[in-house]
Parts: structure tokens; C-alpha cells; sequence
């Protein structure tokens, strides 16, 4: 089989592969419901159909494109034959597809007893809005339906061939080189090769960028309701767990999959010294929550304790179970007396500053975001120190940096510890926000949400960790309308940024602590240098 | 001259292989030592025994007279022996000088608070590890280069640095796995002289273990063979050169009869 | 020189200290297990005998499922050294393909030779179990394909962590995507009238009436007969021999002529097949099943793989179950509420790494070379 024949199949394939699975999947109608309340008019008529048209056009057009530059081709024609290829396979498979679901549907299946979302109305408007429904069958198929059919493949068709023309002349073309050298040209100028980066560097940028970071922080919270208060506080917490899971992974390099654990016992800690049931101790804020930090980092202590010698995959799965045997405790009758099991502990205590209320949803903000100042301070101080760069050491080679005088143990149990003393923070101030927490609070999705975040982020990097809260607990929160789709794309997306930049978004560097101001490029010297002596 | 490191019926086995067979190894103070024999003799698992790496079935390590077989081996690098490894194993994410201020980590004291409130402990001890980074890294022949990452040292590079780590320790008794492997003739030399000057100048005891015959020869004062875990002879370079059972065992049976028919007729 | 034996004024944490206390909580935990034990069995004798035949049969049952799973588990990561997370929905994927064949099999209907109508899964049991386990296989397969080729293969030099949230991702993908395909509701698995859930051989223990369901003993052997097929597969084929070895040493295997991409994906395929047969079975015993189905018994299933030593396959079927066993007759052993199973599963699991930490068969993989 020839090659572009070959790659056609495949990005053939794939392309209606992807269309079938999103038309199943109602993902179409989502958009155009979308793009209705966007534009104000309803989502009946011409806009599910120019929403249909406009998507499939767009992964036709990016299947030819991809097909085609496979084959670097040289001549229009080469071009051609490969979106034709394309298009014709991905056409014919839709071509089938949209026959079938067509007649399905004119014969008033509803298949929704199967394929939970893929309602009868999707079905139409995936036929151009043409009269599909509930007509004969035997008149149906020569007219309406196949209509139907030969709109998709002439639609496959047309957006592959367009995408691999495309290919040949803007990416091969000369007059694309030429507008890439103009443009990083032009950059040149205006800012003096690395004038960007000296300008990033420059200490009044980075004053600059502070104050202004500053004045948000203080003017944001007041303003932007308690909608965003609610989210951005969110992302907050994340954040201190995110610190937390960094410096027990990303640091210290122990894979713990059930951080949830040192949050559960924060928050749970925190809600039962405060809550009148079923204890009704009644403690008062801010020493609850010192108890919440420091009844974690006792678990964080004792959780180390037995895993200590355990081989990374092996701590992951015990760290797991630990985690869910926590939760599963919480939750039994056996510890209902002590927990209230599943109906979880309510009407937690709330902050006061001075003894005055400080509980509005503003002052939690600023509570999330004092503590995550704070938290971020201590990372920050660590990371670059004696413990930081032991624990770097054990994470590069546990081996070598025990023989090297690092006391491999305790410094496991300090990170352990001091990240989950940043969870029961974490949890504590969560169940203060919420009034309430209770076992579905605690779930492994938590631990596996806050792992990803950090990687998504980078690892061992403080802004990257704050990034990927964003990413992956504050993006989502705001895209609301794609709810049913939020879980999808979270998932793909993880795959994608560990093939496209498994660094993460804002990796990290080490220090320059050398700072060597001799000459630009330093070589190797000579080993024989009498004149260096070195005393004892 | 005391005696440093002293190894008294040494013996390590490997589920029915026996790696090491009741070795007896004494190392004076600051002399240069050396362990060679085929590959395979069980020389690198002797390190490893007298480095805390294994723990010996059978038998003692002793350093400066106390025992010190089955300790850990971070107790065992502040007794003061460091090493190097014959794969090179640096801490390849961090950079140069990070590398040797770890290596530094047993006589340092400052703790994560000390960080968090930056106590003047702390700034002191981080200014002067820094300056005894800088210093070692000059010394090694590095200067320059500590803000590179390890790994993306050249090869020769690394070996220093390698080094430079294991002296940061300010060791009484350095292990060498291989110092010179992979290079070339006047990396060889450099080297060479380079390990001569740690003990000439330091004072440092060196025990390493060699295949280039010329080092070994060189800078050795007193040079242990072993052969399939057994220590087949013990002394001065001259001995060990004419020592038939050294020859056969690199050369194979037979082979001390030729070298001394060779010698003869020259 | 100075010599520093002072690393810290706080409490140096030495082997030692850890191993005292391992010991110290090993024999706490022992007493107490024998001595709720001895309760149970003694002095409450809550349970007769046909009770505990009882739970051991529904234990075999599941650790045979469980034990399938593990080893998908374990051939994966012995041959590329990371943890499928994806894995238990590939089972789920199976599961779905075996669905799918009953509904349309039930729907199809014949009509046998004195004239009567039947559905075509009544009149051909036989050969609708065939084609169900065939499809259940076969999807599965095919998804552990795709799998590893479009979510593990760009990883395959990346550092451990990688690959894993790859693997996690994927995980969360098709969940998800079943999910929007065929709903959050629970579906139930339509089985051949000979299977019907429910139903099974009657036998006597001590007096008293045990069920051996049909469904479960049909489940059971043919866990036993996979685990068997694949041990030969893998010691005596050439394939099994190619997966080995390319476990062993990759670059290796490479200069000898084996096309490493290729035994990987036929890893993929071969782990695929067991966990989409455990997934048919499980809809045929359990009954219900849907896009979240395969979420505990993945996560216990690699526990089960740790638990007999990762890397090893008869590891991986004896912890499967064992696992099962333990689930099932742990709660009542120990006197425990039946809530708790899933934590005395996992706590066996951190006991287990925590006195053995190779697994109860000990891991099959190198040593770390110094």
C-alpha cells in the first residue's frame, strides 16, 4: 500500500473516529446551545447546522493537514491526492454512518436505551436539519437520508483536500520561510535580541510586577463577587495541597497517591474540635486549626514510619490504601461515634479575627490567599537550603546520597510530615469554608487531582504548582456549561501534557549559586594546579 | 603508620556464589593502596563491603580500629570514608556545585527552620558552603562550570565532580572505583598525579581500584590482587609485577613460565 | 579535621528504630487477628461451616477475576515498568462487549424444532457465551492496543512519573467517555437461561443448604483455565519467550532480532484479553454493570499483583486469590462489619509491603546494580 494512501487510511480513520464519537456523545448540540446563548437567538435553525458544518469542516481540515504533511509533498498534486485520499476514506465511513443512523432514526428508534445521549434530535440536525424523523422508511433512503450522507462525505472531502492544499503551499511553501524570518526579525529589533529577557529580568519589573500582583490580591476579593471568591478560593486550597504533594514528591521524590488522607484528617480534625455535634468541644478557630496541622503531620509522621524502605511503586499503592482505608473508616459504623460516618459533621466552626466574625466569603479569600502566601514563604525558603537539597539528593539517588551523609530516613519522614502539615491546613480551612465535611469530601479523585496538578504545573516549582491549580481545578470550574465534558477533556488533556511537555507548564531550574563572573564560556582547566592547596 | 582500614577474614556471598572469600586487607594511613584482578574478582563487591553497601556474611571491616561492617552507610560517611562509583552516579538535576555542597551535607547542621527564619546560622552556613563549593570546584579544575547541571557535564567533568563530592566530606579515607576509565592518556596522567596530591597534600588515605596497570604501578605503595573473590597476593608494585601467580591469574595457567622465559632473554 | 558525628540535636532515625517498631506492630496486629479469630471461631461460633464454604466459594470466585486482572497488571509492568491505571477499564470495555452480544442475541429469536420461539441466547447457550466472551475479548484487546499506542508509546523513555499520569489520564478518558456513551445508569447483564444468576447446585455442609451458583463455578473454572492457558503461552511459546526476555533486557532483546514494539503491544493485547474474559464474567455473575464498574476492581487487582510480587505472574494469580479469599472471609474472621471489606483489603495489602515488601512471591526484577 503506498504511503499516501497509508497515512489517508489512517487520518481518514481517526477524523471519523472522532466525528462519530463526538456526534454520540452530543457534544455538537452542546456547542450550538452554547453559541445560541452566546449570540441570543434559539438553537433551532440555522445554527446547529452552520455549528455542524463549521466543526466537521475543521477536523476535516486538520486530517487533511495532518495527512498530507506526513508526506512533505512537493508538487500541488501530491497535495491533492493525499487530502483526496483522506477525505474519501473519512467520507465513506460517515457516508455508512450517516445511513445508518439516518434510517435507525426514520424507522423512530430511539437509541438512547444504548447510547444514553444520542436523541433522536442529534441524530437530525447531524443530517443538516433535513426531515429525518419519522418517515416512511422505503421512501426515506434514496431521498432524504442519502442526501444526508453525500452532504458529509462532499463535506470530508472538500475540508481534506482544502487542509492538504493548505499544507503545500503555507508550510512548504518559500513565502512562509520568508514571513518567519521577517517576523523573529522584527522582534529583534524592537527589543534588542534578549531585550525581552533582560526586561523580564530587570529588578524593577520584577518590583513592579509584585506591587501590581499585590494590589490584586487586595482589590480582587472585594470585587469580583462571591461567585469567583468561591472558585479562585477554591483553586486556593488546591494550591496549599499542591505545595504540600510537591514537597513530598516533587522534592523529596516519594510517589504518595493517597495525600487525601493528610486532608481528611485535617478537615476532620478541624470539624470535630469545633462542632457542637457530636463532641461539642467547641474550640475556637485558630487553635483548631493548629490541632488540624498538627494532628496531620503526626499522621504524615506515622504514615512514614513502616514505608520508609518501600520502592517507588510500591509506596504509591500503600500510600493509596492508606488512603482509602482512612476514608472508609470515616465513613463506617464502626466509627460513626466518633465521626457521624456518612452524613458528615456540620456547622464548623468559622474564622474570627480579634474576635470579630471574619467568614464572609471575601474573608475567606483572604484567609486562602494570607495562607498560601505563607505556605508558599516556607516552600520557597526550603527548596534552596540544606534539607531542600538533601531531598533533591534522595530523589535524583537514594543510594549515593545516603553514602554521601544524608540521613535518608528522617528527611523522608520531614517531608512526609511537613506536607502533610500543608494538607490539614488545607483540610481545615476547607471544611471551615464549606460549614461541613464529610467522607465524599475525601475521595482518591482528590489525591489524583492534586498529583496531576502538580505535574501538569512542574514539579518541585512553586509558580508551576500554582499554575496547575489553575489549569486543573480553575479552568474547569469556569468552562460550567461543558460539565458533562469536564472529566473527558481533564483526562485528555493529562495524556496530551505528558507527550507534549511533560515538564509541565512552568518547569523548574536550580539555582545559580556558582555565579562565576569570569569569562563567557568557562572550560575545563588542568588538574595539575600546585599552586591551589587546601587546608584541612 | 597506623593502620586505617583493615578488613580481617572478609567474606560475602551471593546466595551460592562467593563474591568475596575471607579477604584480609590492611590499608596504612595515608598511603595510596590499590585493588586490582579480572573482572569478575569481586573487587567492586569489597568496596561496597567496606562502604556500607553490603553487609558482609562473614568477617570484620575495621576503621581506625573500630568495627564499622553492617552500619549504615550514611553513619559510615561520618566516620569520614567517601567514594566514587564506577558508573558515575552524580545527582544529575542538580547542578555541579549543588552536588558537592551535598556532599558537604554530614558536617553541616542547619535544619528547615533554621531556612524558614533565616537564622543567622543559616545565612553563615549557606555563604560558606557556597565559598567551599566555589573552592573545591577550582580545585578539581572546574571552575566555571558549577551552575551546570550535572548531567549536562562532558564525561571528564563529571569524573572531577565526582570527586570533588567525595572530598567535600573532608574524608580520612577515599575510595576510588576506577578513577581513570574511559580516558585517554593525558586525561590518565592528569589524573594520576591528581590523586597523588591528595595524599601528598591533604593527607587523605586512598584506596582504589584500577585495571590501567601503568596508574597502578605508578602511585601504588602497596597493591592487593584478588582473583574469583580471593586475595591471591599482597605487597610493593616490584612484587606484584613478577609474582607468577598474578600473571596466570590475568593471563591464564602458563603464563608466569612464559613472562619469566621472556625476561630472561631480554 | 572536624569530625561530625552531630548531623542533628533531634532524634536520628536509624534502621534500627524502624525495624524495632515493625516488629513491635507486626505482633500487635497478629495477636489481635488470632485472637478475634479465635472468637469467631470458638467462643461466639458464630458461623457454622456451610457459612464459611459459603464465603470461601464467592472468594474464589472473585480472587479468580481478581487474579486475571493482576496478572494484565503485572505482565505490563514487568515489561515496561509502570502501572496501567488504565487497565480496569479495559476490563469494563470487555464487559460492555459481552453486554452487547446477550442484548443482541437475546433479541435475535429462532425458532427450534418443535416449533416454539426462543430467544437465539437460550437456543444456543453455547455459542452465545462463544461470541460473548469472543467479543468481550476482542474489544478489550483491541482497547489495550490503542492504549498503549497512543498514550504510552511517546512515554516510553520518560521518567516514571510520566507515563503514570499518562496512564491516569487515559484512565480518566475512558471512564468518562463510556460514561457519555452509555450512561451513568447500571445495566443489567441479560445471561443464557442456564446461567441465570441465582441459580446453582445445591450441597450439604454440616447440614445446612449451600448455593454453588452456576455462574460462579462456570466463572471460577474458567479463570482457571485462562490462568493455565496463559502460564503455557507465556513459558512455551515464542511469544512468551520474546515477552521474557524483552522484560529482562530490552536493548538486548533489541540486537537480537526481536521487534520490541511489536512484543509490547502483543503484551497489551495478551493482558487486554484476560481483563475483558474477567469483565464478561463479571457481568455474568454480578450482574450490573457500568462505566465506573471497573474503577475498585482495577485498583484491588493491582494490590493483588503488589501483594504477590509485582513483575511475577503466578504472583499475580496467587494474590488475586488471595485477595479474594480475604475480602470475602476476612470480615467475618476478624468479626468485623462486612462494610469494612474493602479496608481490610487494603490494610492486608500495607501489612503485606510492610513485612515483605517483594510481595508474597517475590518480585521477579532486577536488583538495582551497584
Amino acid at each position: 500500500m503506498s504511503t499516501p494512501i497509508k497515512n489517508g487510511l489512517r487520518s481518514g480513520a481517526i477524523s471519523s473516529i472522532i466525528v462519530i464519537f463526538i456526534t454520540i456523545i452530543n457534544f455538537l448540540q452542546v456547542i450550538s446551545g452554547m453559541l445560541g446563548k452566546l449570540l441570543g437567538s434559539d438553537t433551532t435553525g440555522m445554527i446547529p447546522i452552520i455549528n455542524l458544518i463549521i466543526i466537521l469542516f475543521i477536523i476535516g481540515f486538520f486530517s487533511g493537514l495532518s495527512s498530507a504533511k506526513e508526506r512533505e509533498p512537493d508538487t500541488w498534486r501530491a497535495a491533492l491526492l493525499s487530502g483526496l485520499y483522506t477525505g474519501l476514506f473519512a467520507g465513506v465511513i460517515l457516508f455508512v454512518f450517516s445511513l445508518v443512523i439516518g434510517a435507525v432514526a426514520a424507522k423512530g428508534i430511539d437509541l438512547r436505551s444504548y447510547l444514553s445521549f444520542f436523541a433522536p434530535q442529534t441524530i437530525q440536525q447531524y443530517m443538516f436539519n433535513l426531515e429525518v424523523i419519522d418517515l416512511e422508511l422505503a421512501a426515506l433512503v434514496p431521498g432524504v437520508v442519502l442526501t444526508g450522507a453525500v452532504y458529509h462525505l462532499a463535506l470530508q472531502v472538500a475540508a481534506t483536500v482544502i487542509g492538504s492544499i493548505f499544507v503545500r503551499g503555507f508550510v512548504r511553501g518559500e513565502w512562509r520561510k520568508n514571513l518567519m524570518i521577517s517576523l523573529s526579525q522584527s522582534t529583534m529589533v524592537t527589543t534588542g535580541g534578549s531585550g525581552l529577557k533582560q526586561f523580564l529580568n530587570n529588578r524593577y519589573t520584577k518590583y513592579g510586577f509584585f506591587i501590581i500582583l499585590f494590589v490584586l490580591l487586595i482589590v480582587l476579593p472585594r470585587v469580583w463577587g462571591s461567585y469567583w471568591n468561591y472558585i479562585m478560593g477554591t483553586v486556593g486550597i488546591y494550591v496549599l495541597l499542591g505545595l504540600g504533594l510537591n514537597i513530598i514528591v516533587g522534592l523529596s521524590g516519594q510517589l504518595v497517591l493517597g495525600y487525601v488522607a493528610f486532608f481528611a484528617i485535617g478537615a476532620y480534625s478541624f470539624a470535630l474540635l469545633t462542632a457542637p455535634v457530636p463532641h461539642n468541644l467547641l474550640w475556637n478557630f485558630w487553635p483548631a486549626v493548629g490541632a488540624a496541622i498538627f494532628l496531620a503531620a503526626v499522621a504524615g509522621l506515622l504514615l512514614g514510619l513502616p514505608i520508609l524502605n518501600l520502592r517507588g511503586d510500591y509506596l504509591a499503592i500503600v500510600t493509596l490504601g492508606f488512603g482509602e482505608i482512612i476514608r472508609n473508616l470515616i465513613r463506617s459504623d464502626l466509627l460513626t461515634p466518633l465521626t457521624l460516618g456518612p452524613r458528615g459533621v456540620r456547622e464548623i466552626a468559622q474564622p474570627t479575627l480579634f474576635g470579630n466574625p471574619f467568614s464572609s466569603d471575601i474573608d475567606f479569600m483572604y484567609l486562602i490567599i494570607v495562607a498560601v502566601l505563607i505556605l508558599i514563604y516556607i516552600t520557597y525558603r526550603i527548596q534552596n537550603s540544606r534539607t531542600g537539597r538533601a531531598w533533591l539528593s534522595i530523589k535524583d539517588d537514594e543510594t549515593v546520597a545516603r553514602a554521601s551523609g544524608v540521613n535518608v530516613y528522617k528527611y523522608k519522614l520531614l517531608a512526609l510530615s511537613l506536607g502533610a502539615a500543608f494538607a490539614g491546613l488545607g483540610g481545615a480551612i476547607f471544611a471551615s469554608r464549606n460549614l461541613f465535611t464529610g467522607p465524599e469530601d475525601h475521595i482518591l479523585m482528590v489525591s489524583i487531582n492534586v498529583l496531576c496538578l502538580i505535574i501538569v504545573g512542574g514539579m518541585g516549582s512553586i509558580p508551576g504548582v500554582i499554575l496547575g491549580a489553575f489549569a486543573l481545578k480553575g479552568i474547569p470550574e469556569m468552562l460550567r456549561d461543558f460539565e458533562i465534558y469536564r472529566m473527558l477533556a481533564f483526562g485528555a488533556l493529562l495524556v496530551v501534557m505528558m507527550i507534549v511537555r511533560p515538564e509541565g507548564l512552568w518547569p523548574t531550574g536550580r539555582p545559580k549559586l556558582e555565579k562565576y563572573k569570569g569569562e563567557d564560556e568557562p572550560e575545563l582547566q588542568t588538574l595539575d594546579n600546585p599552586s591551589e592547596s587546601e587546608g584541612a | 603508620m597506623s593502620t586505617i582500614l583493615e578488613t580481617r577474614n572478609l567474606s560475602k556471598f551471593f546466595g551460592g556464589l562467593i563474591a568475596v572469600n575471607s579477604v584480609d586487607l590492611s590499608v596504612p594511613e595515608q598511603a595510596i593502596a590499590s585493588i586490582i584482578g579480572p573482572n569478575g574478582a569481586g573487587k567492586t563487591t569489597l568496596f561496597n563491603c567496606t562502604s556500607g553497601f553490603y553487609t558482609p556474611e562473614k568477617g570484620e571491616v575495621l576503621f581506625q580500629d573500630t568495627p564499622i561492617q553492617g552500619q549504615s552507610t550514611d553513619t559510615i560517611a561520618t566516620l569520614g570514608i567517601a567514594r566514587t562509583y564506577q558508573n558515575i552516579r552524580l545527582f544529575s538535576n542538580m547542578t555541579a556545585i549543588e552536588n558537592i555542597i551535598v556532599g558537604q551535607h554530614p558536617r553541616l547542621r542547619t535544619s528547615w527552620f533554621d531556612a524558614v527564619i533565616i537564622s543567622k546560622r543559616f545565612r553563615n552556613e549557606e555563604s560558606s558552603v557556597i565559598e567551599e563549593g566555589r573552592r573545591l570546584l577550582k580545585y578539581v579544575g572546574l571552575e566555571g562550570l558549577g551552575d551546570h547541571l550535572a548531567r549536562n557535564l562532558p564525561y571528564g567533568a563529571q569524573r572531577r565532580l565526582e570527586i570533588a563530592r567525595a572530598l567535600a566530606n573532608q574524608p580520612k579515607l577515599l575510595l576510588l572505583d576506577e578513577p581513570t576509565a574511559g580516558m585517554n592518556p593525558n586525561e590518565t596522567e592528569e589524573m594520576t598525579k591528581f590523586i597523588k596530591r591528595l595524599r601528598d597534600d591533604l593527607g587523605i588515605t586512598i584506596l582504589l581500584i584500577e585495571h590501567d596497570m601503568h596508574v597502578v604501578m605508578d602511585i601504588s605503595d602497596q597493591i592487593t590482587v584478588l582473583d574469583y573473590g580471593t586475595k591471591i597476593a599482597e605487597g610493593a608494585p616490584k612484587e606484584i609485577q613478577s609474582n607468577p601467580k598474578v600473571i596466570e591469574a590475568y593471563l591464564g595457567p602458563g603464563a608466569a613460565v612464559l613472562s619469566e622465559k621472556y625476561r630472561r632473554k631480554k | 579535621m572536624n569530625q561530625n558525628n552531630k548531623t542533628s540535636k533531634k532524634v536520628r532515625v536509624s534502621p534500627v528504630i524502624t525495624r524495632s517498631i515493625r516488629i513491635v506492630v507486626g505482633i500487635i496486629v497478629l495477636a489481635w487477628m488470632v485472637w478475634r479469630f479465635y472468637n469467631v471461631i470458638f467462643v461466639t461460633a458464630e458461623y457454622g461451616a456451610d457459612t464459611w464454604v459459603r464465603f470461601a466459594f464467592s472468594g474464589l470466585i472473585i480472587g479468580g477475576m481478581y487474579a486475571l486482572i493482576a496478572v494484565g497488571y503485572t505482565l505490563v509492568y514487568g515489561i515496561l515498568f509502570m502501572i496501567n491505571f488504565a487497565h480496569g477499564e479495559v476490563m469494563v470495555i470487555g464487559a460492555f462487549g459481552g453486554y452487547f452480544v446477550f442484548e443482541l442475541l437475546n433479541a435475535i429469536t429462532v425458532t427450534a424444532a418443535d416449533g416454539t420461539e426462543m430467544a437465539f441466547i437460550n437456543a444456543q447457550p453455547v455459542l452465545a457465551l462463544f461470541l460473548a466472551f469472543l467479543a468481550g475479548m476482542s474489544i478489550s484487546a483491541v482497547s489495550g492496543f490503542f492504549l498503549e499506542k497512543i498514550a504510552y508509546r511517546p512515554l516510553r523513555t520518560a521518567p516514571r512519573l510520566v507515563p503514570l499520569i499518562s496512564a491516569i489520564g487515559a484512565s480518566i478518558f475512558l471512564q468518562n467517555a463510556l460514561q457519555l456513551l452509555f450512561g451513568p445508569q447500571r445495566r443489567d447483564y441479560i445471561n443464557p437461561e442456564i446461567l441465570t444468576r441465582g441459580t446453582g447446585w445445591t450441597i450439604q455442609i454440616a447440614g445446612k443448604p449451600v448455593l454453588l451458583t452456576y455462574t460462579g463455578v462456570f466463572s471460577l473454572a474458567l479463570s482457571i483455565i485462562l490462568m493455565v492457558a496463559l502460564a503455557l503461552v507465556v513459558q512455551k511459546t515464542k511469544m512468551g519467550k520474546a515477552m521474557r526476555s524483552v522484560a529482562q533486557d530490552k536493548p538486548t532483546s533489541a540486537l537480537m532480532g526481536i521487534g520490541v514494539d511489536n512484543i509490547i503491544s502483543q503484551t497489551f493485547v495478551l493482558s487486554g484479553v484476560l481483563a475483558g474474559a474477567a469483565g464478561v464474567m463479571w457481568g455474568i455473575h454480578n450482574g450490573l454493570i457500568n462505566y465506573y464498574t471497573g474503577f475498585l476492581p482495577g485498583i484491588k487487582a493491582f494490590t493483588a499483583a503488589v501483594l504477590g510480587g509485582i513483575g511475577n505472574i503466578p504472583g499475580a494469580m496467587v494474590g488475586g486469590m488471595v485477595l479474594g479469599i480475604v475480602e470475602s472471609i476476612g470480615p467475618a474472621a476478624l468479626a468485623i462489619d462486612f462494610q469494612l471489606k474493602d479496608v481490610i483489603a487494603f490494610s492486608i495489602l500495607v501489612l503485606v509491603l510492610i513485612f515483605r515488601p517483594q510481595g508474597i512471591l517475590g518480585e521477579a526484577l532486577s536488583e538495582e546494580k551497584l
